[in-house]
């Protein structure tokens, strides 16, 4: 009479250990190349903020340590995404029956709204500067701007890498998105539907990196036979999968802005240099913070709705028909309750109540209506059959 | 068998899709602010272009070069129907009105400025329509419209009256031999002869322009239709109008000496002005129209256009961009004409609320809660008596409906309270701090200011929660509350981690303080806060109605985790709540209310319930967090002022970021746990007996996915599906299970229930899922034949 549930120890080390702990998380995030991609660049901002902090303090500069502490805010962001990418991967147990597979939109939230944060107070600086303009000392702002903008090239570089292995895994979405449409030509259309996803979520940002993946399609082709058995094992166990594009596109929004930030200061310190323009740096900062900001709400607004249940937007169109079709069903007299929603990305839940005449044949109705609402993208559906009352 | 069938990953793009995703059509509207820009570059500097060039000139040559490009894409005559003399005869007429036109509005552009003509002159034709027929007709289109046509008119009215225009005073004076033709003079007496300046003349001119052009688009309309198109209409006006206003130009040439020093230099102008004014903002608007609804259109284009003039007219003149513009022009003689002032301001901010609600579409049939759908699959949408009456509200209107909505509930009313308690104190520090013109006391109401924010988040997920649920969020929007709680927590580390690193810094190199103005102001600030804190723990004794009121101090943590978890067994709660929940660190329990007279009370668990509302959580925190701030500061200035101790406020607040960070912690924690679908802790026990009476039901074989999960603070949503055996009712199994679960605390259930047939399909569709597939493509052309068999 216990529940089950599948006890797996490899993502859930035991506890006694702290270092086996340790030596499983660092497993674990070197398994996944997206996690690790994140890893390496945390490691290499931590390092740099390590470096600033302690040539700061040796040579007693207060710019250079307040600097420092803001790159490790900065890491706070990696570290969440590292974080989310890697309890994404935990399996599901009693309590969170669903799995952690959340932890990445909630990763994407929190970047998001990090970013909001800095964007105000960015703001919020550059208007006080703007009515008062300090004089900076753009002697040594110079070399600790350009050196934080080659760490974030680095880093934007890493991730559109990274975005290989972002599109390698969501290659397997585009499939199961397009598994209907096309499983009959399903040997050679990869390619195409690889851009068609790609267009369809409209990550321009990883845009070239979806054209080179030709050789991982195969794999992702034969990968849908192992996800078709286990909706549960699918939701989690799936390599690509972990790193999904709302952690990425949360880290990458923020090392975008943090290069942004770099590169507004280079340009106002050399403004400020050449011409003595002093408005130029809160000017600056003012445009930045606006960039940042407009750049962020669609983040937050896609993981807004994933967090409060909305419907997915994505069915939003296609679901009056599924509803029409059911009730076109024969016995079904109502459709009652319907709640879908998003658990991660691209995995829909639903659920629902049929109203059915007392003599309808309510097996052939719940496969019907499951059917629907598969071909419709629903992983997981739930109908409750209520007979009406005579 | 398990979990098999669930994952037939069909997730086919066959049914979705049909709407243009929002990305698509960013591009369009980033395209189109960008037309519009220029478009406002391209007004600028055809006003400076004026200064030199003669009107009807300027114009012919306008028309002269749109023409000569348009006639090279569009090619009316090699392509489409050939063009009958009647129809001639039209577009000749059609030319004259638009010569017409044009020439007012340009001449609008030098009596009053750039900006003012962009105010006016450029607003499109399903504004005006919608404001002509708010103000001619009867049925306008409710109150809503009605208050746009009234912003449109007080900004033309701030325009008129309010516009302290440095040139008018210029122009008072004006030369009499300054006209250089008889049209120009004509105007100018016309205009002298209504009794108005010059400036006030010319916002007469445009708004009677603007009226003309679009009752000319609409006439037009018929026309282009004939002709082939409104592009090839457009071309051949513009054709046709450079020789109707030829003769006229070559008069003019004939007869005055021109300015001009050289044709040359005006080329770049020119060829701009023409491109952005003339040719590119008829296309991208063109295909805007097209590509989204007009409405949309106008309203982004407006505002692009209306403030990138705004921020044009108050760099134009600026010496800076003096050295962008490196074409020649005379030399800026004056560089403060037109400039922008507060009236203009004013109404260009009114002109944008206008234009947006007068080109935002009559929405209907949005408020009304979702019922199900029909045969058809159309929403049905249930309208509540009040839903009715008001379809659009009116800003009066809604502001009593929120506050009485507000103070409907007790949570809300705490916060709100309190907010105006907190805006007041800070209203009269800004106030005071203005007075004595004291940078500290302002900065801190700023800091205040800033605060008040997370209350009035707080206060917008109270009332966000209690909307009924639409069609797009289905369970409703009692998420909100957790958000809020969860961003509010957030914000706070963000707030600690800052003071943490301040101090960090401040240890370093601890800076002067002067301590003489920071003690009033921090107890002021003390005593709101305290007050705060007061109100938000007892609306935790209140959130918990079970609470019996004795002794508040102290019991009300214990039981306002009790409401939620079980409402019959009082007495399990202790024991309960330590076991599921297993923070028993509540720093904050300790230390947060060691003023309140709970310092023994390490077993204060219940303001962690996960069922607390987490909004309160978040919002008490804050408040928590702010108090602790004004202690610290009052404490280090004691300090600092006894014993000289300057070290003691870095300490001071690097022990109070601690402490928000400590106290911040469980918050997140809960509120994450609900985020990511966690079964509620405190139902755990509940549900997991729950699930093994639901296996001892008669008839159950057996269950799977059983998902439980907290929605909202009053609401656990839960989904499970069943195996039953296939000779009984499944109405009874379902009303079993539903009844049970219901005592666990589940109350929106979805029961699925299988019987044997049912498996062997999905079986059968996990493991021959190619040939299901094509069965299932099949089907559908078939058009759902009425047995079962053809999908097994």
């Amino acid at each position: 009479m216990l529940p089950l549930s599948v006890k797996d120890d490899e993502y859930k080390p035991a506890k006694f250990n702290l270092l086996l702990k340790l030596s499983g998380w660092f497993r674990s995030i070197l398994a996944d190349k997206t996690s690790r991609n994140l890893f390496f660049f945390l490691c290499l901002n931590l390092s740099f903020a390590f470096v600033e902090l302690t040539y700061g303090i040796w040579s007693n500069s207060l710019g250079l340590i307040s600097d420092s502490f803001h790159m490790f805010f900065d890491c706070t962001a990696l570290l969440a995404g590292l974080a989310a990418s890697v309890i994404s991967r935990w399996r599901s147990n009693d309590s969170f029956s669903y799995g952690y597979v959340r932890a990445e939109v909630l990763a994407g939230f929190v970047n998001g709204l990090f970013l909001i944060f800095t964007a105000f107070f960015i703001f919020s600086e550059g208007v006080e500067r703007a009515l008062e303009p300090p004089d900076v000392h753009h002697e040594r702002l110079l070399p600790v701007s350009v050196a934080g903008l080659l760490v974030n090239l680095v880093g934007i570089f890493v991730f559109q890498h990274g975005g290989h292995g972002h599109s390698h895994g969501d290659g397997g979405h585009g499939h199961s998105h397009s598994l209907f449409n096309g499983s009959l030509n399903h040997g050679h259309s990869h390619g195409g539907h690889d851009h068609k996803h790609g267009n369809k979520h409209g990550h321009g940002g990883h845009g070239h990196s979806h054209d080179g993946h030709g050789h991982s399609h195969g794999g992702h082709g034969h990968s849908h036979g192992g996800h078709d058995d286990h909706c549960q094992d699918e939701l989690l166990h799936t390599p690509g999968k972990g790193s999904s594009k709302q952690i990425l596109q949360g880290v990458l929004l923020h090392i975008i802005a943090d290069t942004l930030g770099s590169v507004g200061v280079i340009i106002s310190a050399l403004l400020m240099q050449k011409y003595d323009l002093m408005i130029a740096d809160p000017i600056c900062s003012m445009l930045i913070a606006l960039l940042i900001g407009v750049s962020v709400v669609p983040l937050l607004r896609e993981s807004i709705g994933i967090l409060m249940q909305r419907t997915p937007p994505s069915l939003d169109n296609a679901l009056p028909e599924c509803y029409q079709r059911v009730q076109q069903l024969q016995g079904v007299y109502n459709l009652q309750e319907p709640h879908f929603w998003t658990l991660c990305t691209d995995v829909y839940i639903g659920t629902l109540k049929l109203l059915v005449a007392p003599d309808a044949d309510t097996r052939w109705i719940l496969s019907q209506t499951h059917n629907v609402f598969t071909q419709a993208g629903v992983r997981q559906l739930y109908v409750q059959i209520e007979t009406a009352a005579m | 068998m398990e979990d098999k069938y669930s994952s037939n990953v069909l997730s086919g793009g066959k049914l979705g899709m049909v709407e243009v995703p929002n990305s698509r059509l960013t591009r369009y509207i980033v395209l189109l602010i960008i037309t519009k820009i220029l478009k406002a570059l391209g007004i600028f500097e055809s006003y400076d272009v004026l200064k030199v060039v003669h009107i009807v000139q300027f114009i012919f040559i306008l028309k002269l070069g749109s023409a000569v490009i348009l006639l090279f894409f569009q090619k009316p005559f090699s392509s489409g129907k050939v063009i009958s003399k009647r129809q001639w005869i039209k577009i000749l007429k059609h030319a004259v009105f638009s010569c017409i036109i044009s020439l007012l509005g340009f001449f609008g552009l030098t009596l009053c400025g750039p900006l003012r003509t962009l105010l006016l002159f450029e607003h499109s034709d399903v504004v005006v329509i919608a404001l002509l027929g708010v103000l001619f007709t009867s049925s306008g289109g409710g109150p809503s419209k009605t208050r746009g046509a009234a912003l449109f008119i007080i900004a033309v009215i701030c325009l008129l009256l309010f516009d302290n225009d440095d040139l008018m005073a210029k122009m008072a004076e004006h030369p009499e031999g300054h006209h250089d033709s008889a049209l120009t003079h004509f105007l100018y007496t016309a205009i002298a002869f209504l009794g108005v300046a010059d400036h006030k003349g010319g916002v007469v001119l445009l708004v009677v322009s603007l009226c003309l052009k679009v009752g000319f688009h609409t006439a037009s309309r018929k026309l282009s239709v004939e002709i082939g198109g409104a592009k090839c209409l457009y071309a051949l006006d513009n054709l046709v109008s450079a020789v109707v206003l030829l003769p006229w130009v070559i008069v003019l040439s004939v007869t005055t000496e021109s300015k001009v020093e050289s044709w040359s230099s005006l080329i770049l102008p020119f060829a701009m002005i023409i491109f952005s004014v003339m040719i590119l903002e008829f296309y991208v608007e063109a295909i805007c129209n097209a590509k989204m609804e007009t409405p949309r259109c106008a309203r982004y284009g407006s505002i692009a256009l209306i403030l990138s003039g705004l921020l044009l007219a108050n760099f134009w003149t600026h010496p800076l961009t003096d050295q962008l513009r490196s074409m020649s022009k005379p030399p800026q003689q004056v560089s403060t004409e037109h400039v922008l002032s507060g009236g203009v301001i004013v109404s260009a901010i009114f002109f944008i609320m206008s234009s947006s609600i007068l080109s935002s579409p009559s929405r209907k049939g949005q408020k009304g809660t979702l019922v199900g759908y029909s045969p058809e699959g159309t929403p049905l949408y249930n309208f509540m008596g009040d839903a009715l009456q008001h379809t659009s509200q009116s800003l009066p209107r809604f502001i009593k409906d929120s506050l009485k909505q507000i103070l409907e509930e007790y949570d809300s009313r705490q916060i709100f309270y309190f907010l105006c308690l907190n805006l007041a104190f800070t209203f009269v520090e800004l106030l005071y701090g203005a007075w004595t013109n004291s940078l500290g006391l302002i900065s801190d109401g700023f800091h205040m200011l800033f605060d008040c924010s997370a209350l009035v988040l707080g206060l917008f997920a109270a009332l966000m929660t209690r909307w009924k649920a639409t069609r797009i969020f289905s369970y409703g929007y009692g998420r909100v509350e957790i958000l809020s709680g969860f961003i509010n927590g957030l914000f706070l580390m963000v707030i600690a981690f800052f003071v943490f690193v301040e101090s960090i810094t401040r240890l370093l190199d601890p800076p002067n303080i002067d301590t003489d103005m920071l003690t009033p102001v921090s107890v002021g600030g003390l005593l709101v806060n305290l007050v705060g804190i007061c109100a938000f723990s007892h609306a935790h004794a209140h959130g918990g109605k079970s609470c019996s009121g004795h002794d508040h101090g102290h019991s009300h943590h214990g039981h306002s985790h009790s409401e939620h978890s079980h409402g019959g067994h009082g007495h399990s709660h202790g024991g309960h709540g330590h076991g599921s929940h297993g923070h028993g660190s509540h720093g904050h329990g300790s230390h947060g209310h060691g003023s309140h007279g709970h310092g023994g009370h390490g077993h204060s668990h219940g303001s962690g319930g996960g069922g607390m509302n987490a909004n309160m959580r978040g919002v008490f925190l804050h408040v928590l967090a702010d108090t602790l701030g004004s202690v610290g500061v009052i404490i280090s200035t004691i300090l600092i002022r006894q014993f000289g101790w300057l070290i003691a406020d870095p300490i001071c607040s690097l022990f109070i970021a601690t402490l928000i960070f400590l106290s911040v912690i469980p918050l997140l924690k809960d509120a994450c746990e609900v985020l990511l679908l966690r079964a509620p802790p405190e139902n755990e026990k509940d549900l997991n007996s729950a699930l093994e009476k639901i296996e001892k039901i008669e008839g159950v074989l057996s269950y799977r996915d059983p998902h439980f999960w907290r929605h909202s603070a009053n609401m656990i949503a839960g989904t499970i599906h069943l195996q039953i055996m296939s000779d009984v009712v499944e109405q009874r199994i379902i009303q079993q299970v539903t009844a049970i679960l219901k005592d666990a605390g589940v109350n929106n259930l979805s029961v699925q229930v299988e019987k044997e047939a049912y498996f062997q399909h999905m079986s059968g569709l996990s493991t021959g899922f190619q040939e299901v597939l094509a069965m299932t493509q099949q089907m559908e052309s078939m058009k759902y034949l009425n047995d079962g068999t053809c999908i097994m």
